[in-house]
């Protein structure tokens, strides 16, 4: 009785470490795992040659109604997706060629843009597009949404944007729209 | 949790290492029984409740201030939130009117009217021109337990002739965002090559976790379109509707919250109404109205 009585004592003994063992090796595992990389640039495999050019859409708030309105744009091809998006959003951050309203401080200037492998464009601006900010709830959905719909309904490979001032993350442009997650395109803003 | 004899009643203490709950107590005859519940909030899990329980034999009932009565519990508690304020001026008209300075007198108008006419504590984010950050307003929301938060701003827009009031509540769940803009870009975009994509999915849900808004948006909605309706009845404006979106504010505030833009500082005509007792009373009054109404709502739900 009393070798039964140990030799089960031992089996669940080992069992028990190899189970505490098991535990804290998976959960080191997990701790391993890479945080979301900058991977980026050539995601978009693009066949297109230098020289040609596609067409693009932007976003425009206008004088006629409080939703955004497409412009359509013709660039210059790149083969690289983080170039076209930086076009997209020079393109943007010039105006509108069809009287649209301009929803950027007019000194305003792109500083970087970069796409992670997850889809998410990170855009990053010149302090002016919050220093000189209009500031109001429609002024800031306006700015935001036209970048964001901007590149998500241009390139495929952009799920999300999050909109980065002066190289960091701001809270909101003036005290309303958070700018701590990124966003979602919102279709339902634009004039159909 | 302690006890002691008082001259004509028993004291009983209880401490409570959390300020998140909620209690209900009934006595029993035979033998006498107080029969305490509590129930400990977890914000995440509130289904798993922890209940405690404790019985005292008692002569009297325990004085009021150590036991709120229920019907105490039941007085709401309404944070209103005066936007921006301080070096944070937020949006500024041609005339030189102020957000900040607007959105705090029409605060303090809205909370003369709900004081004057109901049984409600009204506690206000600032009642001067400070400097608070977002995120304090909602931790005064929370830390008060408000029952309603309501932030009170003036709009501004690129377009000159915007104008009429707006109010906001907060984004709805992202997942139906995912979802209308795969729809959207199914029936709009010729780029969409690839199949849906759902690889985004659990990292949405994360998300709303984090939102604690995200289990009040229903009640939010109507609390924002009775508001909405009463403003548009009362200033006679064109129905602007309510709209969604990314409120910093709103994201973390534990009750239904609306954001109210009462009129568009960039439009020169709002602007000098903006300024005016008339108006701002008139807002508030509407404000209030459509509060009201929401109260009356839910008492018959």
């Amino acid at each position: 009785m009393e070798t039964k009585r140990v030799l089960i004592l031992g089996v669940l003994f080992i069992l028990l470490v190899v189970l505490v063992v098991l535990f804290f090796r998976s959960g080191g595992e997990e701790r391993i795992k890479p945080s979301a990389g900058v991977v980026s640039p050539e995601l978009e495999s693009l066949s297109k040659k230098p020289g040609e050019t596609r067409k693009i859409v932007l976003f425009f708030p206008s004088e006629e109604d409080s939703l955004l309105h497409k412009e359509e744009r013709e660039m210059l091809a790149d083969a690289s997706l983080v170039q076209e998006a930086k076009q997209t959003i020079e393109e943007l951050l010039n105006g509108s060629k069809n009287g649209y309203l301009s929803p950027f401080p007019p000194e305003t200037k792109l500083r970087e843009l970069f796409v992670t492998k997850e889809g998410v464009a990170y855009v990053d601006f010149s302090r002016e597009i919050q220093e000189k900010h209009l500031s109001g709830s429609s002024s800031e959905m306006a700015t935001v949404f036209s970048i964001v719909n901007s590149l998500a309904y241009n390139f495929n490979s952009v799920k999300k944007v999050f909109i980065l001032i002066d190289g960091g993350e701001k809270e909101t442009l003036g005290g309303h729209i958070s700018l701590l997650r990124p966003f979602l395109p919102q279709y339902d803003l634009v004039a159909k | 949790m302690t006890w002691s004899r008082g001259k004509d009643y028993y004291l009983l203490n209880i401490r409570i290492k959390h300020n998140n709950f909620s209690y209900d107590y009934f006595s029993l005859n035979n033998p006498h029984k107080l029969v305490i519940d509590i129930s400990l909030h977890d914000e995440k899990n509130s289904k798993e409740d922890k209940i405690l329980k404790g019985k005292e034999v008692l002569r009297k009932e325990e004085p009021r201030k150590e036991f709120p009565s229920r019907s105490s519990r039941e007085i709401k508690t309404v944070v209103i939130d005066p936007g921006h304020g301080g070096l944070e001026i937020g949006a500024k008209g041609k005339f030189g009117t102020a957000e900040k300075d607007i959105t705090l007198d029409i605060s303090f108008k809205l909370k003369a009217i709900i004081e004057r006419n109901l049984a409600f504590r009204v506690v206000m984010t600032r009642e001067k021109d400070i400097d608070i950050s977002l995120d304090n307003r909602t931790a005064i929301a929370n830390n008060n337990r408000a029952d309603l938060f309501i932030s009170v701003h003036a709009n501004s827009s690129y377009r000159k002739e915007a104008s009429g009031p707006e109010t906001f509540f907060l984004s709805q769940k992202a997942t139906d965002e995912e979802a209308r803009r795969l729809a959207y870009l199914e029936n709009n975009s010729a780029e969409l090559e690839e199949g849906i994509d759902r690889e985004n999915e659990e990292e949405i849900q994360m998300i709303l976790w984090d939102m604690a808004q995200a289990s009040y948006l229903r009640q939010s909605s109507q609390l924002a379109e009775s508001i909405q309706k009463e403003l548009n009845l009362l200033l006679g404006t064109t129905d602007r509707g309510i709209k969604q979106a990314p409120f910093k504010v709103l994201a973390g505030v534990a009750c239904p919250a609306v954001l109210v833009e009462v009129a568009f500082l960039s439009n020169a005509d709002e602007e000098k109404k903006l300024g005016t007792e008339e108006f701002q009373s008139n807002v508030a009054q509407a404000v209030f109205q459509g509060l009201v109404n929401y109260l009356k709502l839910h008492s018959q739900e």
